[in-house]
């Protein structure tokens, strides 16, 4: 039969062709990312040495804003769902026009603004741009400890506010029932195109970039040390970082943890992890969550991925109409709460939303996309990372020393076995499987997290008393 | 800073657009130049079908007059073939003379949207045999681009007796497979030994570059609309100005691809503002954006091997116009795969996707010389 011929010679070549490039790529070099600095302003960069003060910065809204957003509103166009689509169809209208009258009628930006100033926050301009972030120091320290800094980065589309529940669990731990063994300051700023911080105006602003950013900040603070937290793009961010300036960050913790230079080796161990595990190190949870792998991977990843496409492509033309119908920008934003905490929330009518999150918080959220208007700077940074294709950039082939701990979601859209990580992260010092949770594991499961992150932080600490004596 | 149309719509155009749009388009006079041509509504199988019907308006004596019914696309309408239907309906010399229809494929324009999942090219296809039968026509000519290609060759392969000839200026093929991917390697540098002309490799090569990673930068439109179309379409319903963006990029980066890298998109040096806004208004004041992006999503979540019409060929007299800007350009040696009666391949001198638009004299020559030959047969 001349097709299963063909589907053998297609195998062959797809063998020869990966261990081809498996062999030129697998000296994977233990340098580290060079730190360049960019500059991202408007026009020229001026002669003038840049200013590095550091203002305070408050959350602000006024009437007309406000009353803007409520005409919008009220003269929003929704289509009917199909009928019994649920959320297989992308935002169900009809949940999502009760969401509008909450969000209307009961909704209370003023008060939300008030809670979004409770930390202090603060700007400065690094390369151009200036960049916002939030800086919440302990409230008390115990005799002789000092509190460890913590860089937290969001990703898409979420933003700062994500870290507002796990914040305190960090930063004052035994009052929450947590051990007090190890105190955060924490920093969470903005990706710049993100929320209170200035967008990038010129091409090429990707992770490795806002990693660099992100680091002089660092710096201009003062801390010589930290460590470093992320998942979505705070995951690659983070991870740049590290690799930029591996002497400066002391650990780094992700809830995310892709792989992006697939190898032959992978290939492999899709193919055959399912019968052999133990040879491609996979755990029976990494089986459990990956396999069959055409359903839970390619197809998965398939259905869920319009939106990074289309994004990555044209990412001016998608973000125009959501930078300008609040109901559009709320439905594009929501599916994604909703999806990606939990596939099955697709099933639901109400998306499954309130199930894990409170209207306040999922709103709140959107009114940062809002009211800076950074929908499509935040859509470009898609743009940015993928270009150039994915796979191939410098920063994906070198690995990553810093001490490492993952916290392995099992909501998470694809999971990544620990055997994968460790190519990337030859230093992982926790690897654990959490019990339940999706891909805003700050927001969903903020003890969770900080539980991981304090054990995580403890083992390093130790390790490095260790090698002190 | 220097993006043109690279990440999208330009917002600074887009800006002298709005201004053109609030300013000088003037909506009711285009609603006088769409009320022109005749339009009806019928209810088949349950929803209400939109179609225009234009007769010509002299007939020499003894010309018999050939029904045509011609199916837009997305982000088409049926506004697009306003400018071409006099050149069909007016009989010059001893051509051939046409009775043009144009339905609204449902869920586009002022055809109704389905209420229920499902409806596929395959529905359209019989819903629009249903109409041409309900109008009294047994055999009739079919035209089609975009989806309108794939709905007339679906309506071909469902009933071949009523098809008297199929003309396409797009080719929808089903599987890619194993055989073109090695004609492809093999075609770069022996094109000759797997049916490929000289022209067809200026347009498909390098192949890498211009199909491959031209599809994936152009396609994201389509994977998200054939997996999320009422998130996409949420925010468009509701301002004109992102609806706008949209549609109009298509009809940038779709005529000429060289257009990505003007400031203003190319886009008035094929079109008036009046004509592309008027089918932008057609999406706006009809609220169809969400139900025609929904069409993506129940024609391409079927694993596209296994679908009805995935096998099926065509055996009708098929004509087929390659334009050369079209997005994928398809060779007659792979269109004769599924289509088995070519009577005409054309390369086209100019012109990109939206054809009828752009180049309505040129398509309508090719539609005529293609029905010239199959009655001639």
């Amino acid at each position: 039969c001349p097709s299963l011929a063909g589907i053998m010679l297609l195998e062959v070549f797809l063998v020869l062709g990966t261990i081809v490039i498996y062999f030129l790529f697998s000296k994977k070099k233990e340098e580290t990312l060079p730190f360049e600095e960019g500059w991202w302003g408007k026009g020229q960069k001026p002669d003038a040495e840049e200013d590095t003060t550091i203002w305070p910065f408050k959350v602000e809204t006024t009437e007309e804003e406000l009353s803007d957003l409520f005409r919008r509103l009220d003269q929003a166009r929704f289509t009917e769902p199909l009928e019994s689509s649920c959320f297989n169809y992308g935002t169900n209208t009809v949940y999502l026009r009760k969401v509008v009258s909450y969000w209307k009628n009961q909704f209370n930006w003023k008060k939300q603004v008030e809670i979004l100033n409770k930390y202090p926050q603060f700007k400065t301009k690094i390369q151009g741009i200036d960049i916002h972030f939030v800086h919440v120091k302990p409230p008390c320290l115990p005799e002789g400890q000092s509190a460890k800094p913590l860089l937290m980065v969001h990703g898409w589309p979420g933003s700062f506010y994500e870290f507002y529940k796990i914040i305190p669990l960090l930063t004052d731990p035994a009052s929450h029932g947590l051990s007090a063994e190890h105190i955060f300051e924490v920093i969470c700023p903005s990706i710049p195109g993100y929320g209170f911080s200035e967008a990038p105006h010129k091409k090429d602003f990707n992770s490795v970039s806002a990693a660099s950013i992100f680091y002089e900040l660092m710096l201009r603070l003062g801390f010589n040390e930290f460590y470093a937290q992320g998942g979505d793009w705070g995951w690659l961010i983070c991870t740049n970082l590290a690799q930029i300036a591996p002497s400066h960050v002391k650990g780094l913790h992700l809830n995310l943890a892709s792989v992006t230079n697939m190898g032959f080796i992978h290939l492999l161990s899709i193919l055959l992890g399912r019968h052999l595990p133990r040879l491609f190190g996979f755990q029976d949870e990494d089986v459990r969550r990956m396999f069959p792998f055409l359903e839970k991977g390619l197809y998965r990843i398939l259905l869920e991925s319009g939106y990074a496409h289309i994004q990555a492509t044209k990412p001016d033309t998608v973000g125009c109409g959501l930078n300008d119908s609040p109901v559009g920008l709320a439905a594009y934003i929501l599916e994604k709460f909703s999806t990606w905490t939990d596939l099955e929330f697709r099933n639901l009518e109400d998306g499954g939303l309130e199930r894990k999150f409170n209207l306040d918080d999922l709103l709140t959220n959107i009114m940062i996309y809002w009211v800076s208007g950074c929908i499509v700077s935040s859509m470009r940074f898609y743009k940015e990372n993928v270009q150039k294709g994915i796979g191939t950039q410098k920063h994906e082939r070198l690995t990553v020393q810093v001490p490492t701990g993952i916290a392995s979601f099992p909501n998470e859209i694809m999971h990544t076995p620990q055997a994968w990580a460790q190519k990337k992260y030859t230093n992982i010092v926790s690897f654990h499987f959490m019990p339940r949770g999706g891909h805003f594991a700050a927001l969903e499961e903020p003890e969770l997290l900080a539980e991981d992150i304090l054990q995580f932080v403890g083992k390093v600490e130790k390790e490095q008393l260790w090698r002190k004596k | 800073e220097g993006a043109a149309f690279h990440y999208g719509f330009n917002s600074s155009y887009l800006q002298k657009v709005v201004s053109y749009w609030r300013n000088q388009f003037d909506w009711r006079k285009q609603v006088e130049v769409l009320n022109k041509y005749p339009h009806f509504q019928t209810t088949i199988e349950g929803i209400d079908i939109h179609f225009i019907h234009v007769k010509p308006s002299y007939v020499p004596h003894g010309r018999a007059v050939q029904p045509l019914l011609m199916v837009h696309g997305w982000p088409g309408s049926f506004y697009e073939f306003y400018k071409i239907i006099p050149l069909l309906t007016k009989p010059a010399g001893d051509d051939v003379v046409f009775e043009v229809i144009c339905p609204s494929i449902p869920g586009y324009g002022f055809s109704e949207a389905p209420h229920q999942k499902g409806f596929d090219t395959i529905a359209a296809a019989r819903i629009f045999h249903k109409l041409m039968n309900r109008l009294g026509f047994k055999e009739y000519y079919l035209q089609g681009g975009d989806w309108g290609s794939r709905i007339t060759a679906n309506m071909a392969q469902m009933l071949p007796q009523s098809v008297k000839g199929l003309h396409l200026n797009l080719i929808f093929l089903g599987q890619q497979g194993l055989r073109r991917m090695i004609s492809v390697m093999l075609g770069a540098y022996v094109p000759w030994l797997v049916g490929l002309t000289r022209e067809d490799v200026r347009r498909m090569y390098p192949f890498l570059q211009k199909n491959f990673y031209d599809l994936l930068r152009e396609s994201g439109y389509l994977h998200i609309q054939a997996t999320k179309p009422d998130t996409a379409g949420c925010g468009l319903n509701d301002s004109p100005v992102g609806l706008a963006a949209y549609i109009l990029e298509k009809f940038s980066t779709w005529t000429d691809k060289s257009f990505l890298h003007k400031d203003d998109g190319g886009l008035e040096s094929k079109y008036s503002l009046d004509e592309l806004l008027t089918n932008v208004m057609i999406y706006w004041v009809t609220s169809s954006i969400v139900s025609s992006m929904r069409f993506y999503k129940e024609n391409l979540s079927k694993d596209p091997g296994l679908t009805a019409d995935a096998r099926a060929r065509v055996h009708v007299p098929t004509g087929i116009a390659a334009f050369p800007q079209e997005i994928v350009h398809t060779p007659r040696v792979w269109a004769k795969e599924t289509f088995k009666n070519i009577v005409t391949y054309s390369y086209m001198p100019r012109g990109g996707h939206f054809a009828a638009f752009e180049e309505p004299k040129l398509l309508a020559e090719d539609i005529v010389r293609f029905v010239r030959k199959v009655e001639q047969l």
